[in-house]
């Protein structure tokens, strides 16, 4: 916060990780303790996992099939070819589960090292930051996906393909409408990454806020709210990132998808390309 | 103090429209929910992705309001 009058405030918000030692050029903040916490938590899962799997689960093993039974039956009827991304889309969802998480466990903003900056102005750093609540980190999941959608369209149809997607149906209309296309691909990879940043900082200062304000009760109920808005938002950000993928594998081959193989697209097939130029209209 | 303002003025007017609009969202659905119970399946998904494309505009005013008070203060 900006100028504080002398007084110390009750809410600390730190809108970047801050950092805890800084190696070299690399500075180690507190929301890659987060990440490397999430990980290490899904690794450890897996191999407990692996290591108790029997053909008859047991009560812990089923439930911590159930998140994965959900995406796995959503993915599932998204596209004929999910086989494909499907542990991509999986990973999204239970690395970003697990990160959301992590920032609701008791001490996780409260532990922290004492420093103490020029001016003799006292802060708490906590050692642990959720790492969603970091943009780097959900820029850097955006970006996967990004990669991933774009890497899969141009598979599925060829550069040619994706080329003439951007381009948009009338040729003519190709100066108007390549940049707007252009801007509206790279707004999904802002948007991913903002609403996931915006929605788990957001709840980290509203945790602060309510157990500032109210210290006793109230905070549980936010607690509560913040179990389920992290479950959410692992699962929009996976579904979005299923949908991309699926509709840039699916581009070209319309309503009878199923039928076709790979390499029958439908490059001069004008009714195919109607989603397109829709938006000319509005 | 001024940058505060327009925090909260860009919170609180930009909530507004992502309100509306998830309010619409949550209402058809519960509506063919009611109407069709065995169809909740298939409402699910594109009700998520619908309910998620709404708040990304309350989430841009978001990021407008912490831009006005952590940047430009």
């Amino acid at each position: 916060m900006p100028e504080e009058e002398g007084g110390e405030s009750l809410i600390h918000v730190a809108i970047a990780a801050e950092d805890l030692f800084v190696i070299g050029p690399l500075h180690f903040t507190n929301s890659m303790v987060g990440a490397l916490l999430a990980s290490a938590v899904l690794l450890l899962g897996a191999w407990w996992f692996r290591r108790r799997t029997s053909l008859v689960p047991g009560r812990m093993i089923s439930a911590l099939e159930l998140p994965i039974e959900l995406m796995g039956g959503i993915v599932s009827t998204s596209s004929t070819r999910w086989r494909g991304y499907i542990g991509l889309i999986l990973g999204f969802f239970l690395m970003i589960l697990v990160a959301n998480w992590i920032g609701l466990l008791p001490g996780v903003g409260t532990i922290g090292i004492t420093h103490v900056d020029a001016t003799g102005h006292e802060t708490l750093v906590p050692v642990v930051r959720p790492a969603s609540a970091d943009l780097n980190f959900t820029l850097g999941l955006a970006i996967v996906a990004f990669v991933m959608f774009v890497y899969w369209g141009i598979k599925a149809n060829g550069a040619g393909g994706y080329a003439k997607e951007l381009i948009g149906e009338p040729r003519y209309m190709a100066p108007l409408m390549f940049p707007i296309n252009l801007i509206s691909e790279f707004s999904r990879l802002i948007s991913l990454s903002m609403r996931l940043f915006g929605n788990v900082f957001a709840g980290e200062v509203l945790l602060a806020t309510m157990i500032a304000l109210a210290p006793i009760i109230i905070p549980a109920v936010f607690l509560g709210l913040e179990v389920l808005f992290g479950f959410v938002q692992a699962l929009v950000f996976a579904l979005l990132a299923m949908t991309y993928i699926g509709t840039a594998i699916a581009e070209h081959h319309g309503s009878h998808a199923e039928g076709s193989g790979d390499g029958d697209a439908h490059p001069g097939d004008p009714q195919h390309h109607e989603p397109s130029v829709a938006p000319t209209h509005a | 103090m001024d940058s505060n303002l327009a925090a909260g003025l860009a919170m609180g007017l930009g909530a507004i429209g992502p309100g509306i609009g998830l309010g619409i969202a949550v209402s058809k659905a519960m509506e063919a929910l009611g109407r069709n119970p065995e169809a909740s399946g298939a409402i699910f998904v594109p009700y998520i992705l619908g309910i998620a494309l709404a708040e990304a505009i309350g989430i841009y005013a978001l990021v407008v309001s912490l831009l006005l008070i952590f940047v430009v203060a």
